[in-house]
């Protein structure tokens, strides 16, 4: 993959944290971000962004990181 | 007005007896009443004639009268227009009273009893016909009138024989003629100075560009300060050639052509007000388009685009015949529809099975229909076996969808165009209504002469703003990207000062949501004062808007592309709802949230299914109910997955995984922002098919050409900004033998997966069948009531004017919290400058229809517009070449002087491709949607002298590729 569709991956997913602030509050926000890349993310883009995590996830901000985290434990469970 | 009604027509509708009676209240919708309805409790019964009729008060007697059948004689009366009283000649006599009033100006009283006809009657009508005949030429054969002028209809109804005055006499037969407007001619020599055109300039359209000067025998019509039409204020919609009841406002067209022969009723394909036109015709020849006045949504009014704009449907460029070729290197080769699609389908096979199921999709198209749009991802869910679905809605409204599903539960605006004839403050969000919706804009401007206040938030000074006669104003010019602060800055003023409607909000809203909103909103970062700064709009400004808006009976929202088309798009529209709601202006005529869409169908494009996560309905992918419901009917299992949005698509083509892709009448190269990443999207693909009118941008990317068919060609519906289904209907044969789902049929066919719809009428069948919003709707009942807005179903049968009136589809209202959040698109010292895009009113999206029509003498250029303190900084003059530079591109445009923007603001539009708007917009988007945000880019300007590389590259690939067009096409002429 490209580091320019990468570089927008994670632009994406960062853009959905920091718009969705919950008063500071990072699980919430982290909820957020989960809820909408599994309501409107397409599949390879939901893999690229766990696979980003599994090179170190750089750049991620943090509620997106965490919701990254929570797709790959799921995507986890549904392999094994 | 037409005389073309009779005719029977190729197609079912017949307008003169259908319509009669679809209403159910029995107007006919070709019969000219004189006056005006009157909406009145009260009826009152008289006699005319003997013939007992009962009317609504306040109904003229001319009109009471032409609803019990009698049509007495008038010449300055027509029921568009306010009675006006100057002809005398539908003078009646009325029992107990004197003389003989002229029953366009006299209302009807209970039991009146009035005559229309008699000795007396008929000599006035003769003197006043044997007057006005006096001084117009008398050339009725060879006028192009003939057969459609009321003159000429009154002169043998009143039995005129004689004109004893003579014809020697001062007149004004020699008066100069103004042909200045590509579209009609004015030959003052055959005006009867009714003033039917001054008073439908005022009234209809409201631009009043009319006007009669002179007195008495000097008086005239006069455009502006006597100048040509062209040269005065005049917005070319016709409604001064539809009123003119002589030859004196005539089309070219008819001059040229003579009389239309039989008409159909349809749906404009321009902007989303979806207006009514009757396409009157010669054979299979269009001749002109008359807006129908039993159209819901245009009531018989038009704008220059629909009324004229017609003549691309014909134009020497349209595609006629399916062209394919093996690299974009090659020139065309034409073939056969057959061969075609079956190298389509091949190739579409090929490459899924090298890379995959999800290596392909499809875009449909707002501007197609509601059957194409629904078949266009019919396939793409069931023929490619996977969800990569998208539409250009993805490029203007998808933050609309996000934001009202979020918040008021259904991705639609919410009331009708009508219910703003019942707004008492009008809020007008990044919308420019008189250029982008303009039959719209003219009730919006009727309203405002009617007293409406009108608030404004925009960078630009909208011409809006400068409706003559209107009432309050406010313009908040806010600065590009900063609509978040300034809705958040509204809400604020709202609660804090006591505005909010706490029975609304207490019986409507989720009142968890709405606690955490009100306690978000309170906070200082959100108050006027505070934001004043970052809008860069005084906070006092703020104040009075909001109070303006908050105290209003009936407070109603629009907005456009300029609260969508931003990073935070999707924040806004939710900031527009809950400001709605909070102050209880939701759910009855007058008030509401109402996106005006830009395309005809981007509403029904949206509904039919066409985004990437949503089935027709907006049903999630992700639900295994509605897949199990869609599954049983299209007969194979959905992905669970939503698929690629557009920029998705572009960066997966870039990639390498996304190799081919279906565009039906989209120009996303022109289009779509950041034009050197799509361009590098389209040109990494292996197979793209493009379905247009044209070899438009996106097409000399192309693999195989399917040969579009304009809207004349086709049977269907579009849904317009109202949610309004209207039908269109096929008035000529399609130029290359297919209408556009018939192409799709067979594409899906080829890939094996079977379509067999015969008509467009089983594709909305089956629309019914599984969007819930759409179950009552059918072409027999679009027939019946003419048009339906949805819901259409078992509760609403006739469909649901307003919505949200007792409960939203998600129960209670749901606020959303709107952390205001700076774009990365900021200016600096490198790109000190805010560019914003937009539309203007000759021109339609990307031109490819309008820029082949006479629209071209209005804008056959995109420029630059720039504040005169920002040009004299880099010693820019008037239509200097400025070459604009972005993070994305660069391009030249010409410079503008304007004091409609603010400093450090300027401003292009993007409908000739060559001016390389987009080449300068940047890949930001929505953080919900990825709608891009064409409205902010950060960017600096320099005085040039040549185009820029861009452009020059551009042209040098535009040319090759119209080359190996042109070859294709001499190879078929020859063949």
């Amino acid at each position: 993959m490209s580091g320019t569709r990468l570089d927008q991956l994670i632009k994406m997913i960062n853009q959905i944290a920091i718009n969705n602030p919950c008063n500071g509050d990072v699980a919430a926000s982290s909820e957020v971000v989960l809820g909408h890349i599994r309501k409107f993310w397409a599949r390879p883009m939901k893999k690229d962004i766990v696979a980003h995590l599994e090179q170190g996830g750089e750049g991620l901000e943090p509620a997106a990181l965490e919701a990254v985290r929570t797709l790959q434990a799921e995507q986890n469970m549904t392999a094994s | 007005m037409s005389g073309a009604g009779g005719t029977t027509m190729i197609q079912q509708f017949d307008p003169k007896t259908d319509q009669y009676q679809a209403g159910g209240n029995g107007i006919d919708w070709q019969k000219d009443y004189g006056t005006p309805l009157v909406e009145s409790d009260v009826s009152v019964t008289l006699a005319i004639d003997g013939v007992p009729i009962t009317v609504p008060e306040g109904t003229s007697v001319l009109r009471a009268a032409a609803l019990a059948g009698i049509n007495i004689p008038k010449l300055c009366a027509s029921d568009n227009l306010e009675a006006f009283g100057s002809c005398r000649l539908c003078s009646v006599q009325i029992e107990g009273r004197r003389g003989m009033p002229a029953s366009c100006t006299t209302p009807v009283a209970e039991d009146m009893v009035v005559t229309t006809q008699n000795a007396a009657l008929a000599k006035l009508r003769r003197n006043v016909m044997e007057l006005y005949i006096s001084d117009h030429p008398l050339d009725c054969l060879t006028c192009p009138a003939n057969g459609d002028c009321e003159l000429q209809d009154m002169a043998g109804a009143v039995g005129l024989r004689e004109v004893r005055y003579g014809f020697s006499g001062e007149n004004h037969l020699d008066a100069e003629k103004d042909h200045s407007n590509p579209y009609f001619s004015f030959d003052p020599s055959k005006c009867i100075v009714c003033s039917r055109c001054v008073r439908a300039c005022e009234e209809v359209q409201g631009t009043f560009a009319l006007t009669i000067d002179g007195r008495g025998f000097d008086s005239k019509v006069s455009a502006g300060q006597d100048e040509p039409f062209m040269d005065s204020e005049c917005v070319s919609c016709g409604a001064c050639v539809q009123a003119c009841p002589t030859s004196t406002l005539m089309e070219k067209s008819i001059i040229d052509e003579g009389q239309p022969d039989h008409s159909i009723v349809t749906t404009c394909a321009y902007c989303g007000v979806g207006c009514s036109f009757e396409a009157e015709m010669k054979g299979d020849q269009l001749v002109r388009m008359t807006p129908w006045k039993g159209g819901d949504a245009n009531h018989g009014h038009s704008c220059v685009k629909g009324r004229f704009a017609f003549g691309y449907a014909t134009h020497k460029d349209r595609l006629r015949e399916p062209m394919i070729r093996d690299s974009i290197d090659q020139p065309w080769r034409p073939v056969g529809w057959e061969e075609a699609i079956q190298f389509a389908a091949d190739r579409i096979k090929a490459i899924q099975a090298k890379y995959g199921r999800e290596s392909v999709g499809g875009i449909t198209s707002s501007r197609c229909t509601n059957e194409e749009t629904y078949l266009v991802q019919k396939l793409v869910r069931t023929a490619f076996g996977n969800n990569n679905t998208d539409t250009c809605a993805r490029v203007c409204h998808s933050p609309t969808g996000y934001g009202l599903k979020a918040t008021l539960g259904e991705s639609a605006g919410t009331q009708t165009f009508d219910s703003v004839l019942k707004s008492d403050v009008i809020v007008v969000i990044g919308a420019n209504p008189t250029d982008a919706h303009p039959v719209f804009a003219s009730r919006l401007r009727k309203r405002l002469r009617e007293g409406a206040s009108l608030i404004v938030a925009d960078p630009r000074y909208i011409d809006l703003l400068k409706t003559p006669h209107m009432g309050e104003g406010i313009h908040l010019p806010l600065r590009p990207g900063t609509n978040v602060a300034l809705i958040n800055a509204l809400g604020h003023v709202v609660v804090t000062e006591g505005l909010e409607d706490q029975d609304f909000v207490s019986r409507r809203c989720d009142p968890e949501a709405y606690q955490q909103w009100r306690d978000f909103i309170v906070q200082e970062k959100n108050s006027p004062e505070h934001v004043a700064e970052i809008t860069g709009v005084p906070a006092e400004s703020i104040r009075q808007a909001a109070r303006l808006y908050g105290k209003a009976g009936n407070g109603a929202i629009y907005y456009g592309l300029g609260v969508t088309e931003h990073s935070q798009g999707s924040t806004m529209v939710i900031g527009i709802a809950n400001l709605a709601m909070a102050t209880g202006n939701i759910g009855r005529e007058g008030v509401g949230v109402n996106p005006l869409r830009g395309q005809n169908n981007v509403q029904g494009s949206c509904d039919m299914g066409s985004f990437p996560h949503e089935l027709p309905g907006y049903q999630h992918v992700g639900v295994p109910e509605i897949r199990q419901r869609f599954a049983e009917v299209w007969g194979v299992e959905i992905d669970p997955e939503p698929g690629l949005r557009i920029p998705n698509m572009f960066d997966a083509a870039i990639d390498g995984s996304f190799k081919a892709l279906y565009v039906q009448g989209e120009d996303i190269a022109q289009s779509d922002p950041n034009t050197q990443h799509v361009e590098q999207a389209l040109t990494s693909l292996e197979c793209l098919i493009v379905q247009d009118l044209f070899l438009n941008e996106t097409a000399k990317f192309a693999h195989v050409l399917l040969p579009g068919a304009s809207f004349l060609e086709k049977n269907g519906t579009f849904t317009n900004a109202e949610r309004r289904i209207n039908r269109v209907r096929k008035v000529m044969p399609p130029l290359a033998g297919k209408e556009d789902w018939e192409a799709t049929q067979d594409l899906a066919n080829a890939l094996g997966y079977p379509m067999n719809y015969s008509h467009p009428s089983e594709i909305m069948d089956e629309i019914a069948q599984l969007a819930p919003t759409f179950t009552g709707v059918s072409y027999e009942k679009l027939e019946r009531l003419g048009s339906i807005q949805w819901p259409c179903n078992e509760e609403h049968p006739d469909g649901t004017p307003t919505m949200h009136e007792e409960t939203f589809p998600i129960g209670l209202g749901r606020f959303g919290l709107t952390e205001f959040i700076e774009t990365e698109e900021r200016s600096n010292r490198r790109f000190p400058l805010l560019l914003t895009t937009g539309r203007i009113l000759s021109q339609y999206n990307v031109g490819a229809q309008t820029r082949r029509t006479d629209n071209q003498v209005w804008h056959d250029e995109d420029v630059l517009e720039l504040h005169p303190h920002d040009a004299e900084e880099r010693g820019i003059s008037n239509g200097d070449w400025v070459g604009i530079t972005s993070r994305s591109g660069k391009t030249v445009l010409r410079a503008r002087m304007t004091d409609r923007l603010q400093p450090g603001v300027v401003y292009t539009t993007f409908h000739h491709p060559g001016s390389g708007a987009n080449v300068i917009t940047t890949d930001n988007s929505d953080w919900a949607t990825n709608c891009p945000e064409y409205k902010v880019t950060a960017v600096q300007l320099e005085k040039v002298s040549q185009p820029s590389e861009w452009q020059q590259r551009f042209q040098t690939f535009g040319r090759k590729q119209q080359q190996f067009l042109a070859q294709a096409t001499d190879d078929a002429s020859a063949s």
